[in-house]
């Protein structure tokens, strides 16, 4: 089970709102490489991960992710809160407003609503830890992205660390695989064997 | 009774030391379950796991339930008071 506590991992003040910050951040809610696919990733590639330690550092970083869908969340509200119409409308925001308001909906920065299609579950530990350490770089890219293109430094700063959060994530899946590798055998030296009939 | 600009920096304040405690704790987890048998890793965690419990107790004795279970008034259900951890006054 899973249990809130109500408060953010890492605080959001944003004091200026900015519909065109929210426009771009809004990716790692609902996008390809956001923070609701790495949680749905990792918390459902548990089940067929046959090594105990992995298990835990699938569940504990899955459940980080989702207190990063939270901070994400948090920015994009406070980024869009009081807003006028005419503000939204010349921030080319008027496209979303006009299916959501001011509602958070995962989509990614092009519109495209959420997709499973963004998250890998191969039932295969090779291929799944593979794709976890992938997906840490790709979160990390795009924060990297954002970074290039925000300048208020309130909002900077929270994105500053869910940046720094996909390195450590990214050690962790190094870990994992390692720890997986650890167990093949002569059989599956070069690790391409399958995890299902090994 | 403070004014209420006072007593929310005081309730920040505490509230960025639980997450600065959190965040060291969440932190030797996720080493934890890659490393379980770190003594060095283990010591930490149990460290800091007793000075995020006693922030949090502080916490809930003067702001109200971090979780559903921390809710100390009993006349009141504190839990669904805001701010909301996303509103900009909680943080």
């Amino acid at each position: 089970m899973w249990m809130y506590d109500k408060k953010l991992q890492y605080p959001v003040k944003i004091k200026n709102p900015n519909a065109n910050f929210a426009k771009i951040i809004i990716s790692q809610l609902g996008g390809p490489d956001g923070e609701l696919a790495a949680s749905m990733r990792y918390l459902h590639q548990r089940y067929s991960m046959p090594y105990d330690k992995v298990v835990g550092i699938l569940t504990d970083v899955g459940t980080e992710e989702l207190a990063h869908l939270e901070m994400i969340a948090a920015i994009l509200y406070q980024l869009t809160k009081g807003l006028s119409p005419e503000e939204i409308k010349k921030a080319g925001m008027d496209i979303y407003f006009v299916d959501h308001t001011a509602g958070l909906y995962p989509v990614s920065a092009a519109g495209v609503p959420f997709d499973m299609k963004y998250v890998g579950v191969k039932g295969d530990v090779l291929a799944d830890l593979n794709e976890d350490l992938a997906a840490e770089q790709k979160a990390r890219v795009t924060y990297d992205n954002i970074l290039r293109m925000v300048d208020d430094p309130d909002v900077r700063d929270p994105i500053k660390y869910l940046r720094q959060r996909e390195l450590v994530h990214y050690q962790r899946f190094g870990d994992a695989i390692r720890i997986a590798q650890d167990q093949l055998d002569s059989r599956n030296f070069y690790a391409i064997n399958p995890s299902f009939d090994r | 009774m403070m004014n209420g600009m006072m007593q929310n920096g005081d309730r920040s304040r505490l509230l960025h030391r639980i997450q600065a405690e959190d965040f060291a704790l969440y932190e030797v987890v996720l080493y934890l379950d890659a490393y379980p048998t770190n003594q060095k890793a283990l010591a930490f965690y149990e460290e800091h796991k007793r000075l995020l419990a006693a922030l949090k107790e502080e916490y809930h004795q003067k702001y109200g339930p971090l979780t559903v279970y921390d809710n100390r008034n009993t006349s009141e259900w504190d839990w669904v008071k805001g701010p909301w951890p996303w509103e900009k006054e909680a943080n």
